[in-house]
C-alpha cells in the first residue's frame, strides 16, 4: 500500500516537474543571441528567404505564443524539427537513445563488477596495503576530470598501444538493429565480427565512465560491509569458525547489493553527466553528442527536447530504483 | 577462493584478447572518414563543403566540375547555348539516362528540381532565387530545358552544377502535405547518380552501392561500395588511416597530422593547390576600422611568416589578395603585406578616429582561427591596439556577421569555393549587393560596385578579368581585409588508392573515378 | 587494546589524508598569488614565440611549450588564479543564494516552501552540466558567464540541503525552547539554526568546490569557457588534443593540475567531515 502510494505521488509530481523543466529550458534557450533561422538557411540566404522561414517556423510570434505552441507540441509528442538535420527531434533522439543506454548500462555493470568485490575485499582486509591502495584509488577516481581520463585512456590504449579503437561505436554499420544495443544485436545476428567490433569500441568509453562510478561504489560498499561486520559481531565470529568465505560472502554480499541499488540512482545521474562529455570525446553517437552538437548549433528545440528526455530518463530510473529498493529492503520503503 | 579469482582473471583476459584484435575490410569497398555529420541527404537542403560527398556521389547535375584547375564538363546535359543578351540559356539533355529505379530521366525532372529548389528556399537556392522566377523555366520538348533569367548573369553557368536532379516521379509519390518530399528525401536518394543508397544512419553515415547502369559508364576497377562515416575527431581519422581501417579522409587536416601521416608506409598524401582563402574579415562599416590607416596598421601587425612558416609549417601558400592565387582575375604583381611594426606604427599615427579595443570572433573547433587571432592580438599589442578574442561556434559567428550592429570587428575565416569565378571571392566579399548576406565587410564603395557589377553583366572573360584585377588591387591596397594564405589540399589516402580526381569543389570526394591499384 | 591501536592508526591515516589535501590547496593558493613571481616566463600568458612551439619539457621550459610556443609551466601557474576565482565565486554565490532560501523554506514550511523545493527539484532533475552548458552557450563564452551558469545551476543543491537540515532541527528541543522564549524567527534562524548546520555546509562546500572545478573545466574543454589566450586548464586540454600523441606533455600537465586541486578539496572535505560532522562519524559506526 505504501509502495503504491509512493509510486503514485512520484507519478503525480512527474508532470509538473517536466512542465517546469520545459519552461526553464525554453526561457534559457530563447535568450540565445543566434538567429536559428539564419543558421538553418546558411550563409547564402537572402533576407526574403529568412523572413519566409521565420514566419513558417513561428519565430515571428511573441515569446509566450511560442511557449504555448511549444507545450502543445510536446503534449502531442512532437518536439519539433532539428534545425541542423531537418529531421524530427524525437526521431533524432530515439536513434541516439540506444547508444547512450548501451554505454551507461555497460558502465554500470562494469562499475558494479569492479566496485562491489573491491569494496568487500577492502573492508574485510581493513588497513591492509590493499585497502590503503584501494582507498587512495577510489578517492582519486572522483577527482579526475572525465574528459581528461578519456584522453589518457585514448592516449595509452588507442594511440600508443593500438589495442583499442580511438572512438566511435562500431566499424561500419554493425548488425541489423533489433534492440538498438549493438552488443545484443550482434549476438542475435550471431555476427562475431560485429560483436568483436562493438565490444572493442565500448571498452574505453565504458571504462572512462565506470571508474568514477566504481570509486563511489567501493566507498559505499566498504562502509556498508564495515557496518555489517561491526553490528553483527557474533555472526562474524561464527562465520570465522565455519569454512571461511562462503557465509561471509553470502551474508555480506546481500547487504552490499542493497546499499548499491540505493546508490544506483545517484550513480546513474553521475554517469549521465559524465556521458555528455565522454560521448563527445569518443564520438559516441548518443544523446550526449547530440546535445553538445545542438548547443553549438544554437538549436533551441533540440536542446529542449534533449533536456526533457534526459530529465524523464533520470526520473524514471530513480522511480525504478525506489521500487526495486522497496522490494529488497522493506525497511527503506518507509 | 584464490583459484576462483584466478579463473575469473583468465576469463577476463580471454575476453580482452577477443575484444582487442585486428579487423578487415571487404574488397572493392572504400571507406572515408568525414569531419562533419551526414544528417540529411536532401541535395537541395545540403550546401556546405563538409557534406559535399552525399551530393556528389548520389546526385548528378546538368554540368559537373572536375579536376584542378577546375573545369566544367557536360554531364546530364549534352550541350548548352546562351542567347546574345545572356538571359536565355538552352540545355540539350542526354537521352536514355536511367534513374536508379529504371525510369528515364527527362526535362520534367530538371523542371521539378529547379522549382523544388526555388520553393523550398534552402541550400544552394540562394544562388538562383535572385535571377530565376518560379515557373519561368520551360521544357519545349522531352530533352530540352530553357532557363530564362531576370537579368544577365556571368556566374549563372558556373552555378549550374549546383542544380542537382532528383527523380521527379518518385519524389512526388513521397510528398507529404506539400513538402516537396523533404521528409522523404532527407533519408532516401532518388537520382541518376553514381551510387545507390544502400544504408544510411544520420548518426553514422552512409553506404553507397555502385549504380552499374550509370549513363557515364565506369572504369574497370571502380569501387563497388563506398562508405562515408562521420568521425569528428581528427586523431581518429588519422589513426584509422594508419591502421588501414579507412582508406581516405578530408584534405584539410592540421599540418602536424599530415607530417605524422607522411611517415606511415600505407598512406599517401596527394597535394593540390586548392581555392580556399584564409583572411581576416574586417567590419569596414564601423570606426576605427573605417579608416584605411587603421586597417593598414593591422595588416602590418600580423606575423605572416610566424603563422605560415612556424605554425602551419609552410604547408600553405601566402596569398596577397582576396582572390586565390591560382584563379584568374588577380594581378600577377600584387604586393603582399609584411609583418612590419614600424610601418604599422606610422600608419597608426595617421588615424584620426579614437583608437579603441577591437573584438575578434574566432570559430570554435577550428583552432587555426584562434591561433591566427592570438597572433594578431600579440602584434597589435606591440603597437598599442588592444584586441579581445571571443570564440563562438560558426553558426553564431555567421549570424552575427550578417548583422551590421552585432558583427565582430574582425573574424578570421576561410572563403571556400562554391563556384569557380572571381565573384565567389572578391565579388561576394565587397559588392554592396551582397551586404548582409555574403558581404560581411560592409564595404559600400561605388567604385568597387561599378567594377564588380559590370563584371557580372558581361561574359567576355578578358574584359571581366581586367575589372576583377582593379577590384582586387583596390581591396588589397586599402586593406579591406587582411589576406593571409590560400590553402593547399593534402589528400590523405591509403597507398593503394588511385584515380582520385581533386577539384576545389567537393575536395576530391567524387569517388566514381577512383579505384584500388 | 588492539582495536584502540587500530582506531588511532585510522585517525592518523585520515589526518594524513586531510593534511595532504590542505597542502595541495596551499600549493594552489601560493601558485595563484605568486604566479607573476614564480613563473619563469610571466609574459607567456599572452606572448608567443612561434619558432619554439610544441617543445617537450627541458631545462628552459620545465613543462614544455604549447601550440604558440608559450611556456606551459608559467601558464599553469596563472591558470590557478582562474580556477580559484571560478570555484570561489560560483560556489560562494550558490551558497549565498541557496542557504537563505533553504533556511526560510525549512523554517516556515507550507506551500511556498513546497513550491521552492519543487523549483529546485526541476533543476536537480537534469544533470547540472547540461543546464550549465545551455546557459553558458546562451550567454557567450567568458569566465563571468561560466561562473553565472554554475551558480544558477548549483543553488538548488544548497537550498535542498539546508531545507532538510533545518526541517530536522526545527523539532529539536533547544529550537522549540528558543521559540517559546519569544526569539524572533530571524534570530532563531541566524543564531540557533545556522550555527548548527554550518558544519554540514562547510563540509559540502569543500567537496562542492572540487565538483565545480571539474564542471568548469568541462565547460572550458567544450569551448564555452574563457577565450584565448586565457590559460584556463580545461581549455588548454582541449587545445592539446589535436597534438596528441606527439605532444604528450601538453595534455598531461593541465590535467594533473586539475586532478591535484580537486583531490585537495575532496581530501579536505573528507577530513572536515570526520572532524566537524560527528553525526556522520557516529553513523558510520552504529547506524
Amino acid at each position: 500500500m505504501r509502495r503504491l502510494e509512493m509510486i503514485l505521488s512520484r507519478l503525480v509530481w512527474f508532470v509538473p516537474t517536466m512542465a517546469g523543466l520545459v519552461v526553464i529550458v525554453f526561457l534559457i534557450s530563447n535568450v540565445i543571441p543566434t538567429d536559428p533561422v539564419k543558421v538553418l538557411l546558411g550563409e547564402n540566404a537572402t533576407p526574403a528567404q529568412i523572413e519566409a522561414m521565420r514566419v513558417k517556423l513561428g519565430y515571428d510570434q511573441p515569446l509566450w505564443v511560442q511557449l504555448a505552441r511549444h507545450f502543445h507540441d510536446i503534449v502531442s509528442g512532437n518536439l519539433g524539427t532539428s534545425i541542423y538535420s531537418q529531421r524530427p527531434i524525437s526521431e533524432d533522439l530515439a536513434t541516439r537513445l540506444p547508444a547512450t543506454l548501451e554505454l551507461t548500462l555497460t558502465a554500470i555493470i562494469v562499475s558494479v563488477a569492479l566496485g562491489i568485490p573491491l569494496g568487500v575485499i577492502s573492508a574485510l582486509k581493513r588497513n591492509s596495503l590493499l585497502d590503503h591502495i584501494l582507498r587512495v584509488v577510489s578517492v582519486s577516481g572522483l577527482a579526475i576530470a572525465a574528459f581528461w581520463l578519456a584522453l589518457l585512456l585514448q592516449f595509452f590504449f588507442a594511440m600508443k598501444l593500438g589495442v583499442a579503437p580511438l572512438n566511435s561505436r562500431i566499424d561500419g554499420f554493425g548488425p541489423t538493429p533489433v534492440t538498438g544495443l549493438m552488443i545484443i544485436d550482434s549476438m542475435l545476428d550471431w555476427d562475431m565480427e560485429s560483436l568483436h567490433s562493438a565490444l572493442s569500441h565500448i571498452a574505453l568509453p565504458a571504462l572512462t565512465l565506470a571508474l568514477p562510478a566504481a570509486a563511489t561504489i567501493v566507498r559505499f560498499t566498504r562502509a556498508g560491509v564495515l557496518d555489517v561486520i561491526n553490528s553483527n559481531h557474533v555472526l562474524y565470529q561464527r562465520a570465522m569458525g565455519l569454512p571461511p568465505g562462503l557465509i561471509v560472502w553470502k551474508y555480506v554480499l546481500r547487504n552490499a547489493l542493497i546499499s548499491t541499488v540505493t546508490q544506483i540512482g545517484l550513480i546513474f545521474g553521475v554517469l549521465v553527466t559524465n556521458a555528455v562529455i565522454v560521448e563527445t570525446v569518443f564520438d559516441w553517437p548518443g544523446m550526449g553528442t547530440f546535445a553538445v552538437q545542438s548547443i553549438l548549433q544554437s538549436d533551441h528545440k533540440a536542446i529542449i527536447g534533449f533536456t526533457i528526455w534526459i530529465g524523464a530518463l533520470i526520473v524514471i530510473v530513480n522511480l525504478l530504483v525506489d521500487i526495486t529498493h522497496s522490494f529488497i529492503d522493506p525497511r527503506g520503503s518507509r | 577462493m584464490k583459484r576462483r579469482t584466478l579463473s575469473a582473471l583468465a576469463a577476463i583476459a580471454a575476453a580482452a584478447s577477443f575484444v582487442f584484435s585486428g579487423s578487415a575490410w571487404a574488397q572493392g569497398k572504400y571507406v572515408h572518414a568525414n569531419n562533419s555529420g551526414y544528417d540529411n541527404l536532401d541535395p537541395h537542403v545540403v550546401f556546405d563543403v563538409g557534406r559535399a560527398a552525399s551530393r556528389i556521389n548520389f546526385y548528378d547535375g546538368l554540368l559537373r566540375w572536375v579536376d584542378n584547375p577546375p573545369k566544367m564538363i557536360p554531364w546530364l546535359a549534352e550541350s548548352y547555348t546562351a542567347s546574345d543578351d545572356g538571359k536565355t540559356w538552352t540545355f540539350k539533355l542526354k537521352k536514355g539516362v536511367k534513374f536508379h529505379d529504371g525510369s528515364e530521366f527527362t526535362a520534367d525532372d530538371v523542371l521539378y528540381s529547379i522549382e523544388r529548389m526555388l520553393a523550398t528556399k534552402k541550400g544552394a537556392s540562394s544562388l538562383f532565387l535572385p535571377i530565376i522566377m518560379p515557373g519561368s523555366t520551360k521544357a519545349p520538348d522531352k530533352y530540352t530545358v530553357v532557363f530564362t533569367l531576370k537579368e544577365p548573369s556571368a556566374i549563372f553557368l558556373s552555378t549550374v552544377p549546383e542544380i542537382l536532379i532528383v527523380n521527379s516521379q518518385l519524389v512526388k509519390k513521397n510528398e507529404k502535405d506539400g513538402d516537396w518530399g523533404q521528409a522523404w528525401l532527407a533519408k532516401n536518394v532518388a537520382s541518376t547518380g553514381s551510387y545507390k543508397l544502400k544504408r544510411y544512419d544520420p548518426a553514422i553515415g552512409f553506404v553507397g552501392e555502385r549504380f552499374k547502369d550509370h549513363f557515364a559508364g565506369w572504369g574497370p576497377k571502380a569501387f563497388d561500395e563506398i562508405e562515408f562515416r562521420t568521425v569528428l575527431e581528427t586523431n581518429t581519422r588519422v589513426q584509422g588511416l594508419i591502421k588501414g581501417d579507412i582508406q581516405g579522409t578530408d584534405g584539410y587536416l592540421p599540418y602536424d597530422q599530415i607530417l605524422r601521416l607522411k611517415e606511415a608506409k600505407n598512406v599517401q598524401i596527394l597535394e593540390q593547390e586548392s581555392m580556399r582563402v584564409f583572411y581576416f574579415n574586417i567590419h569596414n562599416g564601423r570606426g576605427p576600422m573605417s579608416d584605411v590607416h587603421f586597417r593598414r596598421a593591422l595588416a602590418y601587425a600580423f606575423d605572416y611568416d610566424g603563422f605560415v612558416k612556424d605554425i602551419l609549417k609552410g604547408a600553405v601558400s601566402r596569398n596577397a589578395g582576396p582572390n586565390p592565387n591560382n584563379l584568374w582575375g588577380s594581378p600577377k604583381d600584387l604586393k603582399p603585406y609584411t609583418y612590419d611594426l614600424e610601418k604599422a606604427k606610422a600608419e597608426l599615427a595617421l588615424v584620426k578616429e579614437p583608437i579603441r579595443p577591437i573584438t575578434i570572433g574566432t570559430l570554435a573547433g577550428f583552432s587555426e582561427t584562434e591561433q591566427a587571432a592570438t597572433l594578431l592580438q600579440n602584434g597589435a599589442k606591440k603597437i598599442g591596439i588592444d584586441i579581445k578574442i571571443e570564440s563562438a561556434p560558426w553558426p553564431v559567428i555567421q549570424t552575427r556577421m550578417q548583422d551590421r550592429e552585432k558583427n565582430y570587428d574582425m573574424v578570421p575565416l576561410w572563403k571556400s569555393t562554391y563556384y569557380v569565378d572571381p565573384n565567389n571571392w572578391v565579388g561576394e566579399m565587397y559588392a554592396s549587393r551582397y551586404i548582409g548576406t555574403r558581404n560581411t565587410s560592409y564595404i559600400n564603395d561605388p567604385e568597387m560596385d561599378k567594377w564588380l557589377d559590370e563584371a557580372l553583366a558581361i561574359s567576355d572573360q578578358d574584359k571581366r578579368s581586367v575589372l576583377y584585377e582593379k577590384a582586387v588591387t583596390k581591396a588589397t591596397d586599402q586593406a579591406f581585409g587582411i589576406y593571409v594564405y590560400n590553402t593547399r589540399w593534402y589528400g590523405p589516402y591509403a597507398a593503394n588508392v588511385a584515380g582520385i580526381r581533386f577539384s576545389p569543389i567537393g575536395s576530391g570526394q567524387d569517388m566514381r573515378w577512383a579505384y584500388y591499384k | 587494546m588492539k582495536a584502540g591501536w587500530r582506531r588511532g592508526l585510522n585517525r592518523f591515516a585520515s589526518d594524513r589524508a586531510s593534511a595532504l589535501g590542505l597542502a595541495l590547496l596551499v600549493l594552489l593558493l601560493v601558485a595563484a598569488i605568486f604566479a607573476p613571481i614564480l613563473a619563469p616566463f610571466p609574459g607567456d600568458v599572452a606572448d608567443f614565440h612561434t619558432a619554439n612551439r610544441l617543445r617537450p619539457p627541458d631545462a628552459v621550459n620545465w613543462l614544455g611549450t604549447d601550440r604558440m610556443g608559450s611556456d606551459l609551466f608559467s601558464r599553469i601557474l596563472f591558470g590557478a588564479r582562474i580556477t580559484i576565482t571560478i570555484a570561489v565565486v560560483a560556489v560562494g554565490s550558490a551558497v549565498l543564494v541557496g542557504v537563505p532560501i533553504g533556511l526560510v523554506a525549512g523554517y516556515y514550511g507550507g506551500w511556498p516552501s513546497n513550491l521552492l523545493m519543487r523549483v529546485s527539484d526541476i533543476f536537480l532533475a537534469v544533470p547540472q552540466i547540461v543546464l550549465a552548458i545551455a546557459i553558458a552557450q546562451t550567454l557567450g563564452p567568458s569566465i563571468e558567464n561560466v561562473i553565472l551558469a554554475l551558480s544558477i545551476t548549483y543553488w538548488p543543491f544548497w537550498a535542498r540541503l539546508v531545507f532538510a537540515e533545518t526541517r530536522s532541527l526545527k523539532n529539536e528541543v533547544f529550537i522549540e525552547s528558543a521559540i517559546a522564549l519569544g526569539a524572533s524567527p530571524l534570530r532563531v534562524m541566524t543564531l540557533h539554526v545556522l550555527p548548527n548546520i554550518a558544519s554540514a555546509i562547510i563540509v559540502r562546500t569543500s567537496i562542492g568546490m572540487g565538483a565545480t572545478i571539474l564542471t568548469a573545466a568541462a565547460l572550458g574543454f567544450l569551448g564555452l569557457g574563457a577565450p584565448p589566450p586565457t590559460p584556463e586548464w580545461g581549455r588548454m586540454i582541449a587545445e592539446s588534443r589535436e597534438f596528441l600523441p606527439e605532444a604528450w606533455w601538453y595534455a598531461t600537465v593541465p590535467g594533473i593540475a586539475i586532478f591535484m586541486v580537486v583531490m585537495g578539496f575532496n581530501l579536505l572535505g573528507d577530513g572536515l567531515r570526520d572532524f566537524l560532522d560527528p553525526r556522520i562519524r557516529r553513523g558510520a559506526g552504529v547506524k
